[in-house]
């Protein structure tokens, strides 16, 4: 299913740009059409296609790799966001990277796996880029970004180029699982899990407290089931697996509820 | 029916709440010491609400109001009439339950014996006293005035009709009273915990720097402030007392182990804003 609209104020920057000849219009050879290609997770896709469309960005939603032949001339920069580092993000990461030139940037959710990891064994590791894609936060001013040790000055300059004409700032961090905010965040809501498993507060109680005694912009619970518990729990768990620190143990209260995909209190 | 707050202690926690009874309209009887170290308070609370004035939260004739209604202490013994009496003295087991033993023999029977502690145990508190079903935390925050919550602790022989009263009163006060039961960092303290020393583990492994991730904290998460420019908000030495006394309590789970840096930075003596130097420098040039 393409989805895609017209914006000529929209600037793009040289390196992202395609060929010259690839564009029909002579007239206007600085005014390149961007067209982002988005895949992998429903939540996620569905948050950056918003928020990118807002800004007046073409995107097209990839609902299976062979629709990717028909518009991969077309396309300027391609996000892979699913969050789990399973069989399916492989897949797509290798499609991408076979159907698409060089120097189309390919932007991975670096989350729960290094981009370094992903991207080692594929063409032109040096054109993927990670990004701390996680639920709910794309809504906000800034983007997380990790180089690995592959990625071009070139990619990571252009991909910064691009959030800046979304008016989106950017923060290079280094390539680590769960880079800075999913990490920050994911501990708190286990923590918040354990607290009620513990049954120090109610559910309700813990999240009001956290809204009025330390200014959050959400309860931590509530914010939990808005990111999606099996996704906290996708985060802590390869936390774990890449540390093997007892710190990020998954309260088990959180990950029946990552099972279940529901807390108990929305069934009240 | 009127009741009437007694507050042992006037420094920063006990003016903080003397202040918000007043504006609620409760007669306080606020006692320390001696008479410098109230006169203090009240000047400060006096300052806090010209501020409330000037941003035009409270009237200035609310405030005159207010003023009038807070009784300067100095006999302890001249609490025996309050309905309840907030204990805000130092953070120190020995100090609380000394003074809680005392309360307790001044205090009305059916007077409610409330500690701010933030990290102490309400229950061990309580055992001080013949009473203890009468005895509650009631965790305040600072400054006071400006933070909505208060959590209402139950220590382990706290009765329900305290638990009820106590939230009753905190919400009298203007607060949002939340219910928890007496373990380290009860809620607020607990769950920040990661907030800060997950920040300060990404730190250590120089991911990037501490003023980047303030920024992706603040920008990417929405949180009001970063944790290093909280941290340096609250004083260094607090937040390590704090997080040193939950890993205590907690018998030394690893979740709860505080940072070397944190450490580093109170030896080193750079307490954050209070004296000027912490993670950040706050040195006027």
């Amino acid at each position: 299913m393409k989805k895609q609209i017209k914006n000529k104020k929209t600037k793009v920057t040289a390196a992202v740009r395609e060929k010259p000849k690839a564009q029909p219009v002579k007239s206007k050879p600085a005014e390149v059409k961007q067209l982002i290609c988005l895949l992998g997770d429903e939540q996620l896709v569905k948050e950056y296609s918003a928020a990118l469309q807002e800004k007046g960005i073409a995107v097209q939603e990839l609902q299976n790799l062979a629709s990717l032949k028909n518009s991969v001339k077309k396309i300027t920069a391609a996000f892979e966001l699913t969050l789990t580092a399973n069989e399916q993000k492989k897949k797509n990461l290798l499609a991408l990277s076979e159907a698409l030139p060089a120097n189309v940037p390919i932007i991975s959710c670096a989350v729960t796996e290094t981009i370094l990891s992903q991207s080692h064994l594929l063409k032109h590791p040096e054109r993927f880029i990670g990004i701390a894609a996680f639920p709910t936060l794309f809504a906000n001013p800034l983007v997380e970004l990790a180089p690995s040790l592959h990625t071009s000055k070139e990619i990571a300059d252009n991909v910064k180029a691009l959030f800046d004409s979304l008016k989106k700032e950017t923060a290079m961090v280094q390539d680590s699982v769960g880079m800075v905010m999913p990490r920050i965040l994911c501990q708190i809501i286990n923590e918040a899990l354990f607290t009620s498993q513990n049954d120090v507060a109610s559910p309700n109680d813990i999240d009001e407290a956290m809204k009025h005694g330390a200014n959050y912009p959400h309860g931590p619970i509530a914010w939990g089931e808005m990111i999606g518990f099996a996704n906290v729990v996708a985060v802590l768990d390869a936390l774990y697996n890449n540390h093997h620190e007892e710190r990020y143990r998954v309260a088990p209260l959180l990950r029946q509820m990552a099972i279940a995909g529901v807390f108990w209190r929305t069934k009240e | 029916m009127a009741i009437s707050i007694g507050i042992v202690g006037a420094g920063t926690m006990g003016a903080g709440i003397a202040h918000i009874a007043a504006l609620n309209k409760f007669t306080v009887s606020l006692y320390d010491i001696n008479d410098e170290v109230i006169r203090r308070s009240v000047e400060k609370i006096n300052f806090e609400m010209k501020r409330s004035v000037d941003k035009n939260k409270i009237s200035d004739d609310d405030m005159k109001q207010a003023l009038t209604r807070i009784k300067k202490r100095t006999n302890i013994n001249d609490l025996d009439t309050c309905d309840i009496i907030f204990e805000a003295v130092l953070e120190d087991i020995k100090v609380k339950k000394d003074l809680f033993k005392k309360l307790d023999q001044i205090a009305h029977h059916t007077a409610i014996l409330a500690t701010n502690t933030s990290t102490l145990s309400v229950t061990s508190i309580a055992a001080a006293t013949k009473k203890p079903e009468r005895v509650v935390g009631m965790h305040f925050f600072n400054p006071v005035h400006e933070i909505q919550l208060v959590e209402i602790v139950k220590g382990e022989r706290t009765s329900d009709e305290t638990m009820k009263s106590a939230a009753a009163i905190a919400e009298q006060l203007g607060k949002k009273a939340v219910q928890t039961k007496d373990t380290p960092g009860y809620i607020v303290n607990r769950v920040s915990h990661p907030f800060y020393n997950e920040a300060l583990k990404i730190l250590g492994e120089n991911a990037t720097t501490l003023e980047e991730i303030d920024r992706i904290v603040k920008k990417s998460g929405g949180f009001k402030m970063g944790p290093f420019e909280l941290m340096d908000l609250t004083g260094n030495d607090v937040s390590l007392s704090v997080a040193e006394s939950i890993y205590e309590q907690m018998y030394h789970d690893p979740r709860f182990q505080p940072s070397r840096i944190q450490k580093q930075m109170v030896e080193a003596g750079m307490f954050g804003k209070k004296n000027k130097l912490g993670f950040y420098n706050y040195e006027e040039k």
